[in-house]
């Protein structure tokens, strides 16, 4: 089967061509907001400008009549952002005569994951902008066993940054940052059970900016949330007896976060996978791998139930392409 | 000092080291973090465990007698008896029922009350391993304990049906409540993210 994926939650504008077997072509056009951080409606208008130019790009790679579905980031994400590539999915569908899947994007960061490793059953730990979750299946769905109470790790990362006068995006910068220090401030460390909070850091990173060097705050920053989060998926794999832990979704590219997962993989004998950066960052070949598993078990989004869903969830989601 | 240690228990944050007449637990370094922050949190995790403990104890729930608290480590009584999860009939159940609600009303959560961190040692419920407890008197703490513990029944008992019934006409002896409690499980249920 051959199904065109078009990926628009915040950041980037990604449609993607994809086979079973690989991705066939991939075109990406990401927002780089002039200043502050991704602004909705700012990143909504650029989705509009370009989406008919990225899809351009991916029909004129193949003979358009060989694809096969059409499927589209529904949601979580940025509703302006989400309605943009909803309408163009829909068009494309009506136009090719092809049916329509919505897309959890959240499951389809794992799917394309498991596509490209041999993990069957991982434990996920999903670290972006907007969400910071630990998931794993169970009876037909991505079960979220742990997630942030408030704000995402990406979100929290990035309000500090801009406070300290760092550009979007800050999380690569305050990485950098960090590597220039060992001094540990102490900052809120809230694990309650599995879930945990980032805002008290974000308060305190910027409290801290009074009194302490920015090297000393960022890496204080990171090591406090980065803990929470790796304890979390220590608690969540000890518990369900899984011995593979799989990171995704953009923040998951901070290097020092891949460390300290793999460290406590290793000293519990689990596997640690930290995918390329291509894929942890948001991209159209997700989109498309996953519904083409959707389409493959009998699963389309008829055009009344296609719209944005902003808060869609992951257990909202019936898996049926995983067996048992 | 004991003799001899008899078996040990790891867990996620954890290792408990079972001996003839104590058990200690001993909160391992993690060396994914970085050592300031190691120790704080097992310190103040140490000294909290230990007084969630005894203060759950002082009202009326049997648990382990605390013996010393040292820096990471807390020793404490060995209660001889049988885990729950092996001997567990409909009496038992109603009694673990009496015994949660006496914790609830402590304003205490366990945070982990699976038929696994409960001991029957001479016809008493001993609840064991306050590792997640917290002071927390919330519905949805309660819920959550509650939900904990039937989600530990369904796994390993044929007859959980009659178990949960008699938990709950346990749990509803004192707590009042326990109408709102039931339906905060079954809202918690159907978030589906608990084990």
């Amino acid at each position: 089967m051959i199904v065109l994926g078009l990926e628009g939650t915040a950041w980037n504008l990604s449609a993607s061509l994809v086979s079973d077997d690989e991705v066939l072509f991939e075109a990406n056009s990401a927002y780089i907001p002039t200043s502050g951080g991704i602004h909705p409606r700012e990143a909504a208008q650029h989705f509009a400008s370009n989406v008919i130019g990225v899809i351009g790009e991916v029909l004129s790679s193949t003979d358009p009549r060989s694809i096969e579905g059409i499927a589209f980031s529904q949601g979580p994400g940025f509703g302006p952002c989400l309605r943009i590539v909803g309408t163009a999915a829909r068009a494309l569908a009506l136009k090719l005569g092809v049916p329509l899947v919505g897309v959890n994007h959240c499951i389809a960061h794992i799917e394309v994951e498991r596509w490209k490793t041999d993990l069957l059953d991982p434990m996920v730990l999903y670290v972006s902008g907007a969400n910071s979750q630990v998931l794993s299946y169970r009876q037909k769905r991505y079960r979220i066993l742990g997630e942030t109470l408030d704000i995402g790790i990406g979100n929290c990362l990035d309000k500090f940054a801009r406070s300290a006068g760092l550009r979007h995006p800050g999380g690569p910068k305050v990485e950098r940052l960090a590597q220039e220090s060992e001094r540990y401030l102490p900052m809120p460390y809230v694990v309650k059970g599995m879930d945990f909070s980032f805002s008290g850091i974000a308060t305190a990173a910027q409290e801290a900016m009074k009194s302490a060097s920015l090297e000393d705050i960022c890496y204080s920053f990171q090591e406090t949330a980065f803990s929470m989060l790796v304890e979390v998926c220590e608690r969540a794999l000890s518990q369900t007896d899984k011995s593979d832990l799989l990171l995704a979704g953009g923040v998951g590219a901070n290097k020092r976060l891949q460390e300290m997962l793999a460290i406590m993989c290793s000293e519990r004998g689990a596997r640690f996978f930290a995918p390329k950066t291509e894929y942890l960052q948001d991209n159209g070949a997700m989109i498309a791998y996953t519904g083409l598993l959707m389409l493959s078990n009998g699963v389309h989004t008829p055009i009344t139930d296609s719209g944005a869903n902003p808060n869609f969830r992951p257990d909202e989601v019936e898996v049926l392409w995983i067996k048992g | 000092m004991d003799q001899g240690i008899i078996e040990v228990v790891t867990g996620a944050e954890a290792a408990v080291y079972i001996q003839t007449h104590s058990v200690i637990k001993k909160r391992v370094p993690k060396k994914y973090r970085t050592a300031e922050l190691d120790i704080k949190l097992r310190k103040e995790r140490t000294k909290l465990e230990a007084k969630i403990q005894s203060d759950a104890r002082k009202a009326g729930v049997p648990t382990p007698i605390i013996r010393e608290v040292n820096g990471f480590d807390i020793t404490m009584e060995r209660v001889e008896g049988q885990p729950v999860s092996l001997v567990i009939n409909e009496t038992i159940a109603e009694q673990i029922g009496e015994v949660l609600c006496t914790l609830h009303s402590a304003g205490i959560a366990h945070g982990d009350p699976t038929t696994r961190n409960m001991i029957v040692s001479n016809t008493r419920i001993y609840l064991i391993d306050f590792g997640l407890a917290s002071y927390d008197r919330s519905l949805e703490a309660r819920g959550v304990d509650v939900h904990v513990f039937f989600q530990s029944l369904e796994a390993l008992h044929e007859n959980y049906r009659a178990l949960k019934k008699a938990f709950l006409a346990g749990y509803g002896k004192k707590c009042q409540d326990v109408e709102q409690v039931i339906s905060k499980v079954e809202e918690i249920k159907g978030r589906g993210r608990y084990l």
